[in-house]
């Protein structure tokens, strides 16, 4: 059997451990879909595959145990979702019969955001359709996810890039009945940003994430949501053999445009970058090698910063090293 | 339009410590008042809090106060000369004439002491004006008695009890609840008596049901409730208990009425 | 007689009676306050027809115009007091038969409880105007016919918003003379609702004894309520408050003595000096609501405290509904009446 395994990769096709079988990834952008797509998802299983489909931990389906032969097929009959969940948002896709023209940067994952949750801040499924349309396709690896609010329920500091959603509280002290519902709630469940002085409420801006607990806790609507929303980006978390970590705060207050750019303009660096050497060089690897100043310099290059916009000025990584993980001992 | 919720000011004229932190302060005032009534009290700043009268006469009022808070911590600060600053009088009172040739028992726990206090001196000064007298004073221990000198002087005058809850070896006097003391009393029901019991929800409770045991009827006991008043004028709120305003309707209540009142 | 208006002529009235008015009414407000992209329908100031909501009912009542949440009584610098001036407009509220209603609730306790009245909720209220608007259905939770509250007549005007004109009758001269040369004759009166989707059935005081105090219907709320107060701050007839003093941190010898609105269900309410609370747990407040609600101030005044606005139950995070809990109550001590 003769396949070009590169070009089956990036047609968002595996290779799978049974020889001669392969296995489709749907992608969902902002993991929200139009149920009709399931009959095309059901369609490809019980035709070509063996009647199952995998749910993916980046909101995608796998559609498993496909014969290659039946790759050009299957392309045909996943056209519809192609155009609607890709083209329809502006990807740009010249021959959509073909299928998928990258695998490489992953589906845009994102909680449910504020069409559901409570606690969102922002339209999450609509921010990572916005990311898709800018990134993909693209055949460098990269991870992004979309979460509501510091809750993270997406794992947004397991990504390459980790949005979180935040609002500026909004204090109106005529409104204020000095309970001190939004200071009790967010000294415990939150940072402690709000304290209470002469039976008024003062946040420090420094200590507060923006997650918009005060304004829910409110009864009065004296603490309320901004009307500008705004994002904090978590940089270059990841897991995998070496040296997994979460990822680490790059940008606060930073609003929808300027976190787009940034992303954006991490592709022309990981094409500087990348040591082609290997087989797929992730971007926290790069950013490891060349430095957070280079990566910084470089994604903020030409953007229009928005005046509330905080940058981290280094950033200290974490996380461990297997390697170097040896306090290890038999049980006693 | 005058502003109800506008204070006034008042001269400390003198004060006096009455156990470690409990202090009697003199104030000069000569708005009317009754005893069982009470002021708000505050120093602009620290608060406002409501204060029963203890005493009074034609230009002074005595204000007894627990020092428990913020406010009453500002307020022991002051010297004498300096002002607090008052609303009121507010609440009803004891009603004096009604009280006139009745069997008088008077059962104050603690505190409650204070705002009884005036009908205790009104009839030591005027005894004739009842048929027989008695006090029963509850405190937690000797160091909690307040107005120590008034007492003995009362009971120079009328039949007193003085007990304490647990007192130490060098206490002479009585020891145990007020409840205890109320068979030596020696009722024997009939239509003259009136008591007044002030103090606490559950001194109040186990009184009352101790007065009942021993031939006293419900419609013979007046008592007074402590809550936490705080606008004085029936607005606020704060001080509602079913349908009575503490403020307007009370302190003073008739037993009756008051158990009838569920929060 | 009223009259009909064309909605550009209806906002004709509202700039010449802005000039002398602030108007108030139902619309959209300028925040999100729980959660993002949820609109919040409030009071505030409006200038034209179309800023005006009728079709949601609001989150918070109209009661905060004539008794704002936080509120200065007087200043102080030293030991000078001077009190709070007033130099706000005269003021129309558009508001629906229940919060007038609800109004009057307040007019009772502000006005009328004891002999002294509260001249900051007098100020405000003297100095404003009541446009009542015609309710079509009411919404879900409303339960005015039960509480009898669905009908109004201290009204300076009645507004009734129709697909197309505004109708309108006032008893205000002023008023009047203005609609007069802006619509044309008609003859409109307020109709009121006489029934609600929800019915509530409220227990007679006179069945109302101790027992039901104890009863176990309490016990629920212990767990289910989170004492956040949502259901005082958004009531109508909540006029419960406490006041602060405050000293300024620029000049520690200035000051003011406010008061802000104080709820049976949020902490603090019921302490007293020393700290003891004698309702601290969620089914005591909940009871304490309950009974003032529907038993005890109707003893005072001779008409329910609640007004059936059900405010209460849209704005709960636990979903406790009051009409609910009115019913349940109606439902034991009728059983026991039974008995």
């Amino acid at each position: 059997m003769s396949i070009n395994r590169k070009i089956i990769t990036k047609n968002a096709y595996r290779i799978t451990k049974e020889r001669g079988k392969t296995a489709l990834r749907v992608r969902v952008p902002g993991g929200h879909l139009p149920v009709r797509h399931f009959e095309t998802i059901k369609l490809i299983a019980d035709k070509y595959g063996n009647g199952s489909v995998h749910i993916t931990t980046r909101q995608g389906f796998e559609i498993p145990d496909i014969d290659f032969k039946y790759i050009p097929e299957i392309n045909k009959i996943i056209r519809p979702v192609l155009e609607d969940l890709e083209l329809s948002i502006g990807v740009d896709i010249v021959e959509l019969h073909k299928g998928y023209p990258a695998a490489g940067t992953r589906n845009i994952a994102a909680c449910i955001g504020n069409r559901v949750c409570p606690f969102a801040n922002y339209d999450t499924t609509d921010m990572a359709i916005s990311i898709e349309k800018e990134v993909f396709p693209n055949h460098y690896h990269v991870k992004i996810a979309c979460t509501g609010c510091p809750n993270d329920c997406i794992k947004a500091h397991s990504q390459d890039f980790g949005i979180i959603g935040m609002t500026e509280p909004q204090y109106d002290e005529s409104r204020c009945i000095s309970c001190q519902a939004c200071v009790k709630n967010c000294k415990k469940k939150v940072t402690e940003a709000l304290t209470f002085k002469n039976y008024s409420v003062v946040r420090d801006e420094k200590r507060c994430i923006g997650c918009g607990e005060c304004a829910m806790k409110c009864p009065v609507g004296a603490m309320t949501r901004s009307s500008k929303k705004y994002f904090s980006v978590v940089i270059m978390g990841r897991t995998g053999k070496k040296n997994p970590r979460l990822a680490m705060p790059f940008m606060k207050w930073a609003e929808k445009d300027v976190v787009i750019q940034v992303i954006k303009n991490t592709y022309p660096f990981i094409d500087k970058y990348i040591d082609k050497s290997l087989v797929k060089e992730h971007v926290g690897y790069i950013v490891d090698r060349v430095g957070y100043k280079k990566f910084k310099d470089i994604v903020l290059d030409g953007i229009e910063f928005n005046d509330e916009l905080e940058v981290a000025e280094s950033i200290n990584f974490g996380g461990y090293w297997y390697e170097r993980n040896n306090c290890f001992e038999k049980p006693v | 339009m005058s502003n109800p919720y506008l204070p006034v000011e008042a001269k400390i004229l003198s004060f006096k410590d009455e156990t470690d932190i409990d202090r009697t302060y003199r104030i000069k005032c000569d708005i009317p008042v009754n005893g069982g009534q009470f002021f708000q009290v505050s120093l602009p700043g620290a608060g406002e809090a409501p204060i029963s009268i203890s005493d009074f006469n034609e230009d002074s009022v005595d204000l007894t106060i627990r020092n428990v808070g913020k406010l009453t911590t500002e307020i022991f600060k002051l010297k004498v000369g300096d002002k607090l600053f008052i609303r009121g009088p507010y609440g009803n009172g004891f009603n004096l004439a009604g009280l006139e040739n009745k069997k008088l028992i008077v059962i104050a726990g603690g505190t409650g002491l204070a705002p009884v206090k005036n009908v205790i001196n009104h009839f030591c000064k005027n005894r004739d004006k009842l048929k027989s007298f008695d006090l029963i004073l509850g405190f937690k221990s000797p160091e909690d008695i307040l107005f120590s000198k008034e007492i003995e002087r009362w009971k120079s005058l009328i039949d007193v009890i003085l007990t304490v809850d647990k007192g130490e070896k060098s206490w002479k006097g009585d020891t145990g609840l007020v409840t205890e003391y109320i068979k030596t009393l020696g009722i024997e029901a009939g239509p003259d008596y009136s008591v007044i019991v002030v103090g606490p929800p559950v001194m109040i409770k186990f009184t009352t049901m101790e007065l009942l045991k021993n031939g006293i009827s419900e419609n013979q006991i007046i008592i007074s409730l402590e809550r936490n008043m705080s606008c004085g004028i029936g607005k606020c709120g704060h001080c509602k208990i079913d349908s009575r305003y503490v403020c307007l309707d009370g302190p003073v209540f008739d037993y009756i009425q008051a158990k009838n009142l569920i929060d | 007689m009223g009259y009909r208006l064309k909605p550009k002529y209806f906002d004709d009235v509202l700039s010449a009676l802005s000039k002398h008015y602030d108007i108030m009414a139902p619309a959209l407000m300028p925040f999100e306050t729980r959660h993002s992209a949820q609109e919040v329908v409030g009071y505030r100031k409006i200038e034209s027809l179309k800023e005006i909501v009728v079709d949601k009912k609001t989150f918070f009542s109209p009661k905060e115009i004539l008794f704002p949440p936080r509120e200065t009584m007087f200043y102080f610098t030293d030991s000078k007091i001077r009190e709070s001036e007033y130099e706000e407009k005269n003021k129309i509220i558009l508001l629906r038969t229940c919060d007038l209603n609800g109004i009057e609730r307040l007019k009772n306790m502000f006005l009328n409880n004891g002999d002294v009245k509260d001249n900051y909720f007098k100020r405000r209220f003297e100095s404003t105007k009541f446009w009542l608007i015609e309710c079509d259905d009411g919404f879900d939770s409303c339960f005015c016919a039960s509480m009898n509250s669905n009908k109004a007549d201290s009204y300076s005007t009645a507004i009734k918003f129709t697909e197309e004109d505004i109708l309108v009758d006032s008893n205000d001269n002023m008023f009047s003379e203005l609609f007069k040369s802006y619509g044309v004759e008609e003859d409109y009166k307020v109709s009121f609702i006489e029934k609600n989707k929800l019915e509530v059935k409220v227990p007679l005081s006179e069945n109302i004894n101790p027992a039901v105090f104890e009863h176990d219907i309490w016990q629920e709320y212990i767990k289910r309520c989170i004492a956040c107060g949502r259901c005082n701050t958004s009531c109508i007839s909540c006029s419960c408050f406490t006041t602060h003093d405050i000293i300024y941190d620029d000049n520690k010898r200035r000051g003011e003595r406010r008061r802000v609105w104080a709820g049976c269900h949020l902490d603090n309410f019921s302490i007293m000096a020393g700290g003891h609370d004698y309702r601290t747990k969620n089914g005591e407040r909940m009871r304490f609501k309950t009974m003032h609600k529907i038993y005890d101030y109707h003893k005072r005044f001779g008409k329910h405290m609640c007004v059936g606005c059900g405010r209460c139950d849209d704005v709960c995070p636990e979903y406790i509904s009051f009409s609910k809990c009115i019913n349940k109550l109606y439902d034991i001590i009728e059983k026991e009446n039974d008995k």
